[in-house]
């Protein structure tokens, strides 16, 4: 008997003293790193980088929305039949209760989230030899360039045009460290604050970032285009023409040719990519099959394409008044669905091989170009200077045509021609106080039926995206943009 | 213990002798058929006949006979040398004598004070169900169960006694003979399943449900939702009984879900949408000619005419059958007075109404314990299940086929072409194909293999003093597979097709030493419980996803070319408790009990690990008071009460840290912060308290009256945190909840004579559930169709409220419900834009009342019992609106017949708006027209049995048969235009409803 007692408790004993040695109930992840020991080296910090850009092609981000509420709140891009095809922001029909379109706002937060934790993180990585010095620094100078990237963003999202009111409408809220939940619960800046948050950002960024191409990244040049974009924003003319020179005339990067250029657009890291995301098969961007990206939509003409937004009529005119465009190629006739409806083929997919994986180029040489003519134009280069930039690339669309005076007028209808599908005409139009009209495709003028006025411009409530209904229940310190309803 | 177990078969040589004798019931006198006699510890045993003669030959002198039957107490007789020993036999004790089991033991129900209830295995035996969780629907006051999906194997889900959390999950823990065990759904959710479809229902001896603190708080930081307790079945002493049962059945939905408009009324319905916006909008059909040409070609165009040489076909006759299903099992039950076995296979076939639909499975048993000497008797048990389970996505999946008829399959989508080809294209603008071909490049499937297996030792060191260890391992292998073959037209990136592989692996095991004291002085009774108890859960997963097969008919990933993602990963939960509880009675009259535990949990920081979790209960007998004692017709008669604190661990292994996350940008690694950490992370807090009465009168009516009220505190949520964090969420302790209500039950004996029975039974539950604070003081969190402010319940809509239908115009009203500078809600009505949401006062998924009743009746050898459940005062969010009711907004859609009341000129008086193509009123989308009455009265099953009589058996050596029918969901009353049975927080999305089941069975023992 007494033997049965003692194997019970020795194996009682067993269990116990296994069951209760130290760090028994001191368990980790496998799949996921604790932060604290997340950033130890530069390679890690070099990983940490990368993941600041992982997340922006979403389609809620590059990934589509950026384009769709440039292009498609514009007059360029539009649905193809009114049931199907991001009506909501063809007819500006979004509201602060409709969940569909404040996952932009969240992605942008994250983003800014990561360039902060990474700052922090690199402030206590030492790093001795120059090269990693270097290193170190080109990534401190890619978390400020992001981070003003998506603060630009932020404010021309949800903030009215900065010449509008020199920019006294609400912006975004800036957080520039990372923060508990009760100290982000911060009011929004304005947007000329939001500006300057941008500019200081760009400020601290250029110094410290390579000039070296880095595709899928942000480098010196990258930065300084963005600051030539911002400066165009903000009307600063002389500034804006400055920065695009300078990428201009001293970066790495070159005009794609007329014959290169239709094929441009499938290549990744070549000819006049400043910046672009990467998005591929292996980057989780379509788990299940379940992902439905813009480019889909936009593609026409496989059976699996979504095939729900077409060029506008108006677009397809104005791009087909010179037949000889290289940019009218885009236009195609031969769609699946609708053989009465053109569509749209600028974005075949990296490599031409599947359209949904398609690296969205964000920064380009052609928009420095469009850049520094109009600010030429509108500061002290002068018409002349501003011409040869437009004419640039006029000709390169087409080298017949004869060189013409730059005017805003014609600079913004070459931005509308070049820039398609990038995410730039409705911007374009709203910065400079000018109005959007549509000429639907197929006489169904569903935006005006729905309510949108048939023309708007930057006095029209809707031009700025409302704050989330849901978010503003647990943060009611965070405005809602005027005209608004809760 | 060689020795040991070869004394067991030892025949001691003594004197025999022939014993006859007679079995009788102790209640009347009657003869008890088929009772079985034993030689006590030998294997010798003989059925008395049916008039409860028996016959033993060869019995010791001195030997001792053991009589039992099945709902008799078992009795042992020494022969002392007697030729005739008659028996008499006690019907098992119901009411407060029966015997529970509960928390780390058993108990009766009469010294019990905690709220408790058992069903044991009679009571849903004969019910076609693959889980017993379906069986018992309606039968636990207090306890509300649905089904997340209606096809087979899906994820039952338990709510009892309300909503104890936000979203650590509601579901209560499973233990499994004295074991926590793995629960829940561990698939990736392509289908739901449920890890417990591992038990065969026949294999289960008692289910109790532990509701208040009293009865769960020894469960600790998992108690918070409750408890559900499953006793397997044990081998009984005497002569070995092999039982074989095997029934066939046949389903088909249970009622006529969203019923349709007809083609003809379609087409007017269509037509009229586009002539009213043809109308509106004069311009647009300028082009045409005139509007009937407009409208002419725009309804040929969303909803065509038939062609002559496309075929068309019913599509529910080509999407649904009548499902057969087939479950056969046999078990051996047998053993002696010291070693005992119970042993079962069982074979479950059951298919789904629709083809991709069937969950097969296998399932054996081995249950086994000796006792090897006076101090010591060990056991153990084998648990083996391998199940697959096939179906389709719920919810407005492009698979789901219950959405796809009802959503996009109209009578005028060809099926065919004239050729016999499948008719593969699509209307403009959709991404719906034909689904009946595609059923074969689609895989979506769950294969679940389990195996428990379970030691014990238990040492009675001195008549009082036990000390029980055991020790489980409870392994559950989840392999789940989603693919779409070679073919499959799936609208995505994965033109030639797509295959992902995912396996879990849950690894369970659990340790524990537990103490035992009872001791008796005179009248004082003390019973005393300490131990220990360890728990390690290893989860190892792994992915394997490629798209592209090779060859057309691969369905392997080993036969696609592409690599899409594959990764694998491993995380440990573990829980280290002491538990103690001691109890005291005095005189069978009074009774105090109370348990204390802690436990550390591993999902929390190193500060916030360890939770203390006690009860106290008590309870006063009167019934054994002298002053009651004299009152004839009061059997029994008792008031308790508790209280008691329980918990609930995070549901996310690490929700307390910062991580980082990795993924892959472009080529290279990429890294971010994944979570916002939370140190101060904690359990959701329960205080219980409940009291209770329990009252037997006139040896025919049990009453059982209880009131609860279960408060939570530091609930957990997956909070909104301000998205200017970067993170959406983080896991939170965020406030209170409460849960209150009544629960009554009352069963009746009608008729108990020797021939016939009738019982009755019925309860009835109420539930108030408020949500008491959130973090901040009036924060309110949208969790659409809900919103959580303190005030109102966890399941309170919010939304805009619909006003109706503007008799002139025929356009969709809305209250504004803006909020006006003096803080009342604006109620002009306005068009649905300008419409605010608001809290919809009244409108919540809880119900008012909730339960069911039965009734059993058996006369002679025929049996029938029938079920019922109730569900009333709640209201259901009904998804399908936005599609089904969409007042003409998609002309490629279905049409429920709702929309044949549309407005259609003015003065007409009506709530559904008038019928305009591409509608941009907006009447169907986000409003309380979504909100249905939930009523319902469901006969959940009824079953008819026949014991055939032991003339027809006596010959074929058969000592019992019994051939039933059985039937599940017969009928259906209800308001709602879909199957009623909604999950608790009343939100329905085109989830698989719930089918009809026929069956008929035999068992036979041997």
């Amino acid at each position: 008997m007494k033997r049965y007692i003692l194997s019970i408790l020795s194996i009682t004993g067993c269990i116990f003293l296994f069951s209760s040695c130290k760090g028994f109930l001191d368990t980790k992840p496998t799949d996921r790193v604790v932060a604290e020991t997340a950033m130890q080296t530069l390679y890690d910090a070099n990983v940490a980088v990368n993941g600041l850009y992982i997340d922006m092609k979403y389609q809620d981000y590059y990934g589509g929305t950026i384009q769709l509420l440039g292009d498609e709140r514009g007059d360029n891009i539009q649905p193809r039949v009114m049931s199907t095809g991001w009506v909501q922001i063809y007819t500006l029909g979004y509201e602060s209760e409709s969940s569909t379109y404040f996952s932009t706002w969240e992605r942008c937060y994250q983003t800014i989230m990561r360039c902060n934790t990474l700052i922090a993180n690199l402030a206590n990585l030492n790093v001795t030899s120059a090269s990693d010095v270097a290193k170190k620094n080109d990534y401190l100078g890619q978390a400020h360039a992001v981070r003003a990237l998506v603060y630009f963003d932020l404010a021309r999202l949800y903030g009215y045009p900065y010449l509008k009111d020199n920019g006294a409408s609400l912006g975004a809220v800036l957080i520039t460290e990372v923060t508990s939940p009760s100290g982000s619960r911060q009011p929004r800046s304005t947007v000329a604050q939001t500006y300057a948050r941008v500019f200081e950002d760009l400020n601290t960024a250029l110094p410290l970032l390579s000039k070296a191409k880095n595709t899928g990244h942000f480098n010196y040049w990258a930065a300084k285009l963005l600051q030539a974009r911002v400066y165009l924003y903000k009307g600063e003319w002389n500034n804006a023409y400055a920065a695009a020179t300078e990428v201009i005339k001293d970066s790495p990067y070159v005009l794609a040719t007329r014959d290169q250029y239709i094929n441009y657009w499938k290549e990744e890291g070549t000819l006049e990519t400043i910046l672009e995301f990467f998005v591929s098969p292996q980057s989780g961007i379509d788990d299940d099959g379940g992902y439905v990206s813009y480019w889909h939509n936009l593609w026409h003409g496989a059976p699996s394409s979504g095939a729900s937004l077409i060029p506008t009529v108006s677009w397809i005119n104005l791009i087909q008044s010179d037949p000889n465009d290289i940019r009218a190629q885009f236009v195609r006739t031969d769609s699946q669905y609708d053989p009465t409806k053109a569509w749209f083929n600028k974005f075949p997919g990296n490599g031409g091989v599947n359209f949904r994986y398609n690296n969205p180029k964000v920064l380009r040489l052609s928009e420095a170009y469009l850049i520094a003519a109009e600010g030429a134009l509108k500061g002290s280069a002068g018409a002349t200077v501003a011409s040869g930039y437009l004419n640039t690339i006029r000709k390169r669309a087409n080298p017949n045509v004869a060189d013409v005076v730059a005017t805003e007028d014609l600079i913004q209808i070459e931005r509308r021609k070049e820039l398609v599908g990038e995410g730039h005409r409705f911007f374009d139009q709203m910065r400079l106080g000018k109005s959007i009209t549509r000429l639907d495709s197929d006489g169904h003028n569903f935006a005006e039926s729905a309510g949108c006025p048939g023309t708007f411009d930057w006095s029209y409530f809707k031009i700025v995206l409302p704050i989330s209904h849901t978010e503003r229940k647990s943060y009611p310190e965070l405005q809602q943009n005027p005209g608004y309803t809760e | 213990m060689l020795l040991c177990i070869l004394s067991l078969s030892m025949v001691q040589l003594f004197a025999q002798m022939r014993v006859t004798g007679k079995v009788t019931d102790a209640a009347d006198g009657s003869a008890i058929p088929f009772a079985t006699v034993v030689i006590k510890g030998t294997a010798t045993s003989v059925p008395a006949d049916a008039n409860g003669l028996y016959v033993l030959n060869n019995v010791p002198e001195n030997g001792t006979l053991v009589f039992s039957s099945i709902g008799y107490e078992t009795q042992e007789i020494p022969v002392n040398g007697r030729a005739e020993l008659n028996a008499v036999l006690i019907q098992q004790a119901v009411g407060l004598e029966q015997i529970m089991v509960v928390a780390y033991g058993t108990t009766t129900k009469g010294s019990y004070s905690g709220s408790a209830t058992q069903l044991r295995q009679e009571s849903f035996k004969d019910v076609p169900v693959l889980t017993f969780e379906q069986a018992i629907v309606g039968a636990v006051p207090g306890v509300q169960i649905s089904q997340k999906s209606g096809q087979p194997g899906s994820l039952p889900e338990i709510r009892i006694r309300g909503f104890g959390s936000f979203n650590a999950g509601n579901e209560p823990l499973y233990v499994i003979d004295g074991v926590p065990a793995t629960s829940g759904d561990w698939s990736s959710g392509n289908i739901y399943t449920s890890s417990m479809n591992f038990l065969n229902p026949g294999d289960i001896e008692s289910v109790t449900v532990l509701k208040d603190a009293a009865a769960s708080s020894l469960y600790g930081s998992r108690a918070s939702n409750g408890v559900v307790i499953i006793t397997t079945k044990k081998g009984k002493a005497g002569r070995p009984v092999t039982t074989f049962k095997g029934n066939v059945g046949i389903s088909y939905f249970a009622m006529d879900n969203y019923p349709m408009v007809s083609e003809e009324e379609g087409e007017v319905l269509t037509r009229e949408a586009w002539r009213n916006y043809g109308t509106d909008n004069p311009a647009q059909w300028q082009k045409y000619g005139s509007l009937d040409n407009y409208v002419d070609v725009m309804t040929e165009k969303y909803y065509p005419s038939r062609k002559s040489n496309l075929i068309y076909e019913n599509w529910e006759d080509q999407l649904f059958r009548t499902a057969i299903s087939q479950n056969y099992e046999v078990s051996i039950s047998g053993g002696n007075e010291n070693s005992r076995v119970f042993a079962s296979v069982a074979y479950t076939d059951e298919n789904g109404i629709n083809r991709i639909q069937y969950m097969k499975r296998f399932t054996a048993n081995v249950n086994a314990e000796h006792k090897m000497s006076k101090y010591l008797r060990v056991g153990g048990s084998i648990q083996f299940s391998d199940q697959k389970q096939s179906g389709h996505q719920d919810g407005q999946a492009k698979d789901n086929v219950f959405y796809l008829w009802k959503v996009h399959l109209t009578p005028r989508w060809p099926f065919k072409y004239e050729d016999g080809s499948y008719w593969m294209e699509f209307y403009d603008g959709g991404t719906r194909v034909n689904p009946v071909p595609q059923f074969d490049l689609q895989i979506n499937d769950a294969t679940q293999m389990r195996v428990m297996l379970k030691g014990w030792a238990e040492l009675n060191i001195t008549e009082n003093l036990k000390i029980k260890s055991l020790l489980s391992k409870d392994y559950l292998k989840m392999h789940d597979r989603f693919a779409w073959l070679y073919g499959h037209i799936n609208f995505t990136a994965y033109g030639q097709g797509y295959a992902s592989d995912r396996h879990r692996f849950i690894d369970r095991i659990v340790s524990s030493t537990i103490a035992n004291y009872n001791k008796s002085l005179g009248k004082h009774n003390i019973a005393l419980m300490a131990g220990w108890e360890a728990e390690r859960e290893e989860f190892l997963y792994t992915r394997l996803a490629k798209i592209d097969f090779s060859n057309f008919g691969a369905t392997e990933s080993a036969l696609a070319s592409n690599f899409e993602s594959g990764y694998t990963y491993r995380s440990n939960s573990n829980l280290l408790s002491f538990i103690s509880s001691g109890s005291y009675d005095f005189n069978s009259k009074y009774y105090v009990s109370g348990s204390y535990r802690r436990d550390g949990s591993s999902r929390l920081g190193p500060e916030t690990r360890w939770g203390d979790f006690w009860s106290v209960a008590g309870s006063w007998r009167l019934s054994n008071e002298e002053f009651i004692k004299g009152i004839k017709w009061i059997n029994d008669l008792r008031i308790r009460g508790s209280y008691g604190t329980s918990g609930t661990l995070p549901s996310s292994y690490f929700g307390y840290m910062a991580v980082f996350s990795y993924g892959l940008y472009g080529t290279q690694a990429a890294g971010y912060p994944s979570n916002l950490a939370n140190s101060d992370l904690t359990w959701e807090k329960n205080r219980n308290w409940n009291i209770g009465l329990d009252v037997r009168v006139f040896d025919r009516f049990d009453f059982v009256a209880e009131y609860y009220n279960r408060t939570t505190e530091d609930l957990l949520l997956n909070a909104t945190v301000p998205s200017t964090t970067g993170f959406t969420s983080a896991l939170t302790n965020i406030g209170s909840m409460v849960n209150k209500g009544v629960e009554l039950s009352l069963n009746v004996d009608i008729i108990k004579t020797r021939d016939m029975s009738l019982k009755a039974g019925i309860n009835w539950a109420t539930l108030k559930n408020e949500v008491l604070a959130l973090s901040e003081e009036g924060e309110q969190i949208v969790s659409r169709p809900h919103i959580w402010k303190a005030g109102y319940s966890y399941v309170q809509y919010y939304t805009r409220e619909y006003y109706g239908v503007d008799p002139e115009t025929g356009n969709p009203l809305y209250y504004s419900n803006a909020i006006l500078p003096d803080g009342s809600r604006d109620r002009t009505l306005v068009s649905r834009a300008k419409a605010s949401s608001t809290i919809l006062e009244g409108m919540t998924a809880i119900p008012k009342g909730f339960g069911g009743f039965n009734f059993s009746f058996t006369y002679k050898s025929l049996s029938a019992s029938m079920a019922w459940s109730y569900k009333y005062g709640h209201y259901v969010w009904d998804n399908a609106v936005d599609d089904l009711e969409d007042d003409g907004y998609n002309s490629y859609k279905n049409t429920s017949k709702e929309q044949l009341r549309r407005w259609q000129k003015p003065g007409d008086i009506t709530d559904v708006p008038r019928r305009v193509a591409g509608n941009n009123q907006g009447g169907y989308y986000d409003s309380s027209r979504a909100l249905k009455k939930g009523d319902y009265l469901r006969l959940k099953n009824l079953t008819i049995s026949w014991t055939l009589p032991q003339t027809l058996l006596g010959k074929v050596k058969i000592s019992n048969a019994r051939i039933y029918v059985a039937g599940n969901n017969l009928l259906t009353f209800t308001g709602l235009n879909f199957d009623p049975e909604v999950q608790a927080n009343g939100y329905y999305n085109f989830t698989f409803p719930a089918v009809r089941t026929l069956t008929i069975g035999l068992e036979l023992s041997l």
